[in-house]
């Protein structure tokens, strides 16, 4: 037996890897999951058939998959997830997660992954450190009996809507907990992202922003490729999205209440929203904020703020945002241009 | 000495044990994931703190997951995963060895 | 150099924690620990600590222990040589042998490892594995480079992509090197190990290239599953009539040492030093294979 690193982009190491994946009933290969991945490996047998597969995709294992006949006992399950983890921390990631069928929950778990949450269709596990309880342990907490509430932007910026939304959490709780989304996949990198909900809410003395770190990204991107074509793909993501917050962030942190902004144009945060309605009671109330609106009745969002931005309309974004996003936005206004035109954001 | 950089060695492979190392500020913590946990739990823990402090590190966070590993692949393998992480896997301490 | 029995050397991945646990129990000849083309670039350092500890605290048994250390140009090569030496292994296998200055560089290295460990001077040998028509050409110096050498082997898959083939059923790509390394080992007192044979699905095949090098005279096979240990140990088990022939000889000697003579005879005919040998080799393979008891006897079957 052996195993080789392939390149998916050289079509005939694509061709071999997705006939095998078919035949082991893996069909989901868009290009949103295709495009995360950046290492492949394969093993084969004496007569130089492919038994096994993995991937990696950043801190994240992907198209694992092996033949039916090699699956006995588990050992070479075991050996996959082994070198994979080994060629992880290879490339310096010792924090891994992986996104399954709940059937091979217990098999991962074997091999010394956490499950964070589970739903019918799929589990999110995580591996190695620092873990969710390293996170936890890093963010503030707040005495026992108190009223908890949490919110989870984006924030790219932060906006006079983000203010409204969590001065009323601030105004109807004792505590509340900001999340920013850690990912940088926005045209303010998540370092200005967490500054500017910083200092736009500094004022608030009940208010700790807190990054989102793996635990709050974006669940438009958890993994998929498994699950069948007739299974609703968005309805998986966001079920596992709200049971994550649920169990392993509201549950130990004490909070009892998650604030939304209402969503009137965007469907998918809408049906997000849904979800978390379905899921998070009764241990989480949620509570929908009608979004803000500025003086004539314009609804303010992050994306006409970045429209702004590229139109170069001081005067709009001087509407929708907060003082201290103002003075950042015209401060480094001709980097946030050049950003736009380097990578289309 | 201390840990700044993490570090992993071994398999998840029957017989071997998987070690990560990284930075700690609380003596040795050990996070043990063992199917023998009840019987040997204690001996294991025993042999990779033993291991740690011969190479003088008083700090460190290990998360372990044995797979039924003997004690001379438990040092083993927390030799490799600390040379690693003080980065001198190949000028090995012989002292330690 | 000590003569011992050779048919079997097993190769163990050094990496691989179950086998280097295991490597003592099917009753190898010598087992060959691998730090070289068995364990990844980025494993080489867990391997060379594993293969140490196993070393320092597992019973092999009478197993001879042997562990192929890396290239010696590669920057493995210093510490898996000090490491291994300070384990206190039996035997230094360096692969891509080519000429005797690589012995004697090797040497070099174990004796200032022996020197910085304490061990006895000269407890450390070496073998040699012929991977290139350049080591082939050579092999008679690289045999006769050190009074530490026990052996040389052949390794067949370099080996045969150094020549522009590869292998055959037939061997016929490999009968040259094998007939330059068995003179060669045999002229300078030393063991002969064939290559490894690499299909485990090839019984028959396995087989046939077993009793073409035991008929050349080979010490012994390279092996890469206990599976095979059997297989090699039935096909050097001697007969009846040349374990008979053995224990005649034997006999000899033990009349020469009673009446304090310096001469062997039997028959009234000097019995000459390579029947004496092998007689005590035939001895020592009947003993392993299970025909003679401890006294020299047949063991019933």
């Amino acid at each position: 037996m052996k195993v080789n690193q392939i390149n998916l982009q050289i079509p005939r190491y694509y061709r071999k890897w997705q006939q095998f994946l078919l035949k082991q009933g893996i069909t989901g290969f868009a290009d949103a999951e295709l495009s995360a991945i950046d290492r492949t490996y394969i093993w084969t047998n004496e007569q130089r058939e492919v038994i096994a597969t993995g991937s990696l995709a950043g801190n994240v294992l992907k198209y694992v998959a092996i033949e039916p006949q090699y699956q006995a006992q588990g050992t070479m399950f075991n050996q996959v997830i082994s070198y994979l983890v080994n060629q992880a921390a290879a490339l310096n990631r010792f924090h891994l997660f992986v996104f399954t069928k709940p059937q091979y929950v217990k098999s991962f778990e074997y091999v010394g992954f956490h499950c964070l949450a589970q739903t019918e269709t799929g589990a999110i596990l995580e591996n190695g450190t620092p873990d969710i309880h390293d996170y936890l342990n890093q963010l503030p907490h707040v005495a026992d009996g108190k009223k908890v509430a949490a919110i989870v932007a984006n924030a790219n910026p932060f906006t006079k809507g983000h203010r409204y939304l969590i001065e009323q959490a601030s105004q109807e709780n004792d505590a509340v907990y900001v999340f920013v989304v850690s990912q940088d996949v926005s045209l303010f990198t998540f370092d200005e992202r967490f500054k500017l909900v910083k200092e736009g809410t500094q004022d608030l003395e009940n208010v700790m922003v807190v990054p989102g770190k793996e635990y709050m990204v974006s669940y438009a991107t958890f993994p998929a490729y498994f699950l069948k074509d007739d299974q609703n793909v968005g309805r998986y993501q966001a079920q596992l999205d709200a049971e994550l917050f649920k169990r392993q962030i509201a549950q130990p942190l004490g909070i009892t209440t998650r604030y939304l902004g209402s969503e009137p144009y965007s469907k998918t945060t809408d049906v997000y929203n849904e979800e978390l309605k379905q899921v998070l009671p009764p241990e989480v109330k949620v509570k929908i904020i009608q979004r803000a609106q500025t003086a004539d009745d314009e609804i303010i969002t992050a994306t006409k703020v970045r429209q702004a931005i590229r139109d170069n309309d001081l005067q709009t974004i001087r509407r929708l945002v907060v003082p201290t996003t103002l003075k950042y936005i015209e401060q480094h206004m001709n980097e946030l241009k050049e950003r736009m035109n380097s990578n289309g954001n | 000495m201390e840990i700044k950089q993490t570090a992993l060695a071994g398999t998840l492979e029957s017989s071997d044990i998987q070690v990560t190392i990284s930075q700690g500020n609380h003596g040795i913590e050990i996070d043990l994931d063992s199917s023998v946990e009840k019987l040997y739990g204690k001996q294991i823990r025993k042999v990779i703190i033993e291991t740690i402090q011969a190479y003088g590190i008083e700090n460190a966070k290990v998360k372990a997951v044995d797979k039924g590993a003997l004690d001379c692949v438990i040092k083993a393998r927390v030799m490799t995963a600390v040379q690693r992480a003080l980065g001198t896997s190949d000028e090995p301490n012989w002292e330690v060895l | 150099m000590e003569e011992r029995l050779r048919r079997t050397m097993m190769f163990v991945p050094g990496n691989n924690a179950g086998m280097v646990r295991d490597a003592g129990i099917y009753g190898a000849d010598s087992i060959m620990f691998d730090l070289e083309d068995a364990v990844s670039l980025a494993e080489k350092d867990a391997a060379r600590i594993l293969v140490y500890q196993a070393l320092q605290t597992q019973d092999y048994g009478d197993s001879e222990l042997v562990v192929r250390v890396n290239d010696i140009d590669s920057k493995y090569f210093k510490p898996d040589v000090f490491a291994m030496v300070k384990a206190g292994v039996d035997v230094i296998r360096l692969p891509k042998t080519e000429s005797a200055a690589m012995i004697h560089q090797l040497v070099q290295v174990i004796e200032e490892a022996e020197k910085k460990f304490n061990r006895q001077p000269g407890s450390t040998h070496v073998m040699a594995a012929i991977e290139s028509a350049k080591g082939v050409m050579n092999v008679l110096e690289i045999a006769q480079a050190s009074d530490r050498m026990i052996g040389l082997a052949l390794s067949a898959e370099d080996y045969t992509t150094d020549l522009k083939t590869h292998r055959y059923p037939d061997g016929a790509e490999l009968e040259f090197a094998r007939n330059m390394i068995l003179n060669a080992a045999r002229t300078a007192g030393i063991a002969a190990f064939d290559t490894v044979f690499t299909n485990m699905n090839d019984e028959e095949g396995f087989k046939r290239e077993v009793e073409h090098i035991h008929e050349l005279g080979f010490d012994g096979k390279s092996l890469i599953n206990p599976r095979q240990i059997d297989m090699v140990n039935q096909i050097y088990q001697p007969s009846q009539v040349e374990i008979e022939d053995a224990l005649d000889v034997q006999a000899a000697i033990e009349e020469a040492h009673r009446q304090g003579s310096g001469v062997i005879s039997m028959n009234g005919q000097m019995v000459d030093r390579p029947v004496v040998l092998r007689a005590q080799r035939v001895i020592r393979l009947a003993q392993a294979s299970g025909l003679l008891n401890e006294e020299g006897e047949f063991i019933e079957e």
